[in-house]
């Protein structure tokens, strides 16, 4: 295990051991563009226990990304500023910290690996420069020492040859392992929160898997708490252990993720689920859910699924927006009729 | 590596031979177009004695026959005059019949000293002001560095130098002499001429002014490579490790955009001569960029060939600098 060499900045000020890991609650980020205010996030909900993983699945521009950005404090600001909420980690609110302090959560304990490691990585220093630089900077470790730690993050997740790897440069390697250079540096410096932004997007199928099981196992190995985004369902089927499906900026339906394969209670959901291939169901029409992901400047009235929505109701759902109704014990959805959808009755 | 850069030095060497064998033929093509400009040597009207001429010819290598006959490439004279350069041999003047080669080695070393401190100064201001104003995009530092920099570019260098000649630099120069004496560092550096006991210090000022020629396009081309890194994907990765704004500037901000700089420095290099002819005018520096004036004002053919040589040489070695220099900042040319 990546133990630390140095002084470690390893307990946040204030924190509680006792306190979830990761709560976020009603989280807000608007941008800015041309003077008006675009909200992006409107209002996100959820936890995320140690050693648990969270699958946030949406479309395109659902603010997913921007969602992670904001937990770790990383926003393009401006554009983009977090207008409200709270984001707590073991009861200590980040979003009340100064920057030293959110400095010092970044890496330490939250980490994030982004989708396209090509670009994420700096192309003009090795992979073993941009690994070491996280112990240089936050543990004082030497260049000796930071390239050892190095080598062995490489040989952790599964770069053959890490030695001799490490002085090569992100365009040296091929895109399954630059996106395991990508997780060995969030892993460096052993945070208890991953996030993952769709980490396997720009990679081909098999590579996929792959890097899905690294993911899956260095969770087990860490004990970490995993938030997987991703826009295909079928992706996080056996990694993940609650799902939160996101629609234009807002989390729409929330639970353990056999609850949500087996009985979705929001329709935007099932028409997710009815949009991934299967293969007990050969030769069957894979639906795509019609109309486009609606734009945060201009959102629809009421329920802003509603006109792509097949349960709507014409009256209610155009006019008034939907709270979070639970369906069932923990698992809750941001439509009317959710007891309904959930009974699979609309 | 290796590869990439053996390539590049036959680049070199290729393009400095065509630009040689071009020099060349322009001037044998206007010695066949527009006469023989051995008879200026007899000033103008009066009909040479033909022994006399032949004489000259030959001492300027001009005794060969192909000069009379239009668009003939002239092989023979070209050969003779690379390998009289190569044995050191630049040629006299026609004013005055001074060794050419014996010139260069005193105007090269002071035109490169005024580039030298001129480089310095744009790079350095560039660099400044570029960094700040792109950490401030949109604000008012911002508008005030590019309002001030199109202001220092768009002020003609000459005017600068009239101005710091006949405004500024007796009085600075007095009231240092007052202070430190007249031998001083102090006491040169403000000079409104060159002194050829003090080569260094007395091209300082006239090499801060030519840097100031490209400042605006410079500062502009740093400022507009640092935003594109700043909003990047790496940046945004540098930032989630937890590292200090301070050394995500210089580390994976301003490093990444030396690579269009050290282009747009190589541009402002090849132009800085055309400040050179200038300030090396007005300030009197015995430099490459006064030679070509006067030599294109006395019709000094070989004074004019040796110096665009010269210049081309210059040219194409900056150009070979900065194409090494992309291989030491950027990994993916180094392994290509
Ligand atoms: N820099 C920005 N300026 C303005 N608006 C932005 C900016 N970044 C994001 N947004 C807005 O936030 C919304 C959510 O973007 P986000 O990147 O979080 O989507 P996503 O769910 O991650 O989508 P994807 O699957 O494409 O990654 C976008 O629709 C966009 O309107
Ligand atoms: S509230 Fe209405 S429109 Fe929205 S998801 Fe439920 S049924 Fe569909
Ligand atoms: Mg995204």
């Amino acid at each position: 295990m990546a133990e630390t060499t140095g002084p470690a900045a390893d307990v946040l000020p204030g924190s509680d051991m006792n306190a979830p890991l990761l709560e976020v609650e009603d989280l807000r980020v608007e941008f800015a563009v041309r003077g008006r205010r675009i909200p992006a996030v409107r209002g996100v909900n959820f936890a995320l226990e140690q050693g648990k993983t969270l699958a946030v699945v949406g479309e395109s521009g659902s603010g997913k990304s921007v969602t992670s950005q904001a937990i770790m404090g990383i926003l393009d600001s401006p554009p983009g500023f977090v207008t409200g909420g709270e984001v707590r980690l073991r009861g200590v609110d980040l979003l009340q910290q100064d920057e030293e302090t959110r400095r010092t959560v970044r890496g330490n304990h939250i980490a994030i690996v982004f989708q396209d490691a090509l670009s994420a990585l700096n192309p003009v220093w090795s992979v073993g420069f941009q690994l070491g630089e996280l112990y240089r900077v936050h543990r004082g470790a030497g260049r000796r020492a930071a390239e050892q730690k190095a080598i062995e993050l490489l040989d952790q997740v599964g770069i053959p040859d890490a030695k001799n790897r490490v002085g090569h440069y992100p365009h040296q390697f091929s895109g399954g392992m630059r996106q395991r250079v990508m997780i060995a540096m969030a892993l460096a410096l052993d945070p208890e929160v991953l996030i993952a932004d769709e980490p396997t997007t720009a990679l081909d199928v098999t590579v996929q898997a792959q890097i899905m099981r690294l993911l899956r196992r260095i969770q087990d190995e860490r004990n970490m708490g995993l938030i997987l985004i991703t826009h295909d369902l079928g992706v996080v089927a056996d990694v993940a252990d609650d799902v939160a499906v996101m629609y234009a900026g807002q989390i729409v339906e929330r639970a353990n993720i056999h609850d949500v394969f087996a009985r979705p209670a929001h329709p935007y959901t099932k028409a997710l689920l009815r949009a991934i291939p299967r293969v007990d169901a050969v030769g069957r029409e894979l639906e795509v859910i019609p109309g486009l992901p609606p734009n945060p400047a201009a959102l629809p009235s009421g329920c802003p699924f509603h006109p792509r929505c097949r349960a709507a109701d014409p009256e209610r759902c155009g006019d008034e927006e939907p709270p979070d109704r639970q369906a069932a014990e923990g698992h809750l959805a941001r439509c009317h009729f959710a007891e309904e959808v959930y009974r699979d009755e609309r | 590596m290796g590869r990439y850069v053996i390539r590049r030095l036959l680049q070199a060497l290729l393009t400095l031979f065509i630009t040689l064998f071009l020099l060349h033929y322009l001037t044998a093509l206007s010695v066949q177009i527009r006469g023989n400009p051995a008879l200026l040597f007899f000033g103008g009207e009066r009909t040479p004695d033909p022994a006399m001429l032949a004489q000259i010819e030959r001492l300027y290598g001009l005794d060969n026959t192909c000069f009379d006959r239009p668009g003939d490439p002239c092989l023979g004279p070209f050969v003779e005059r690379l390998q009289n350069y190569a044995a050191g041999d630049f040629g006299t003047t026609l004013n005055g019949n001074r060794d050419v080669g014996e010139l260069l080695t005193i105007y090269i070393p002071n035109t490169l000293r005024l580039f030298i401190f001129s480089t310095i100064t744009l790079v350095t201001l560039a660099m400044v002001l570029g960094t700040w104003a792109a950490r401030r995009r949109g604000g008012l530092i911002d508008h005030s560095v590019r309002g001030a920099t199109i202001l220092i570019d768009s002020v003609p260098v000459f005017l600068i130098l009239l101005a710091y000649v006949y405004i500024l630099a007796v009085p600075l120069t007095n009231w240092a002499r007052d202070i430190w004496g007249a031998e001083s560092f102090m006491g040169q550096v403000f000079r409104p001429n060159y002194n050829p006991d003090y080569p260094w210090t007395t091209i300082i000022i006239p090499g801060i002014i030519v840097g100031t020629v490209g400042l605006a396009t410079l500062t502009r081309l740093v400022r507009a490579s640092q935003l594109e890194n700043l909003g990047s994907d790496f940046v945004r990765t540098a930032k989630a490790k937890g590292l200090k704004t301070g050394r995500i500037t210089v580390v994976h901000v301003v490093r990444n955009s030396m690579i269009p700089i050290v282009t747009g420095v190589g541009y402002t290099f090849a132009f800085a001569l055309s400040g050179a002819v200038l300030t090396e005018g007005i300030m009197g520096i015995p430099g490459m960029g006064r030679m070509i004036f006067q030599a294109v004002q006395r019709q000094e053919t070989n004074l004019i060939i040796v110096g665009l040589t010269v210049t081309a040489v210059v040219v194409i070695l900056v150009t070979l600098v900065v194409d090494l220099l992309y291989a030491v900042l950027d990994p993916r040319i180094r392994y290509d």
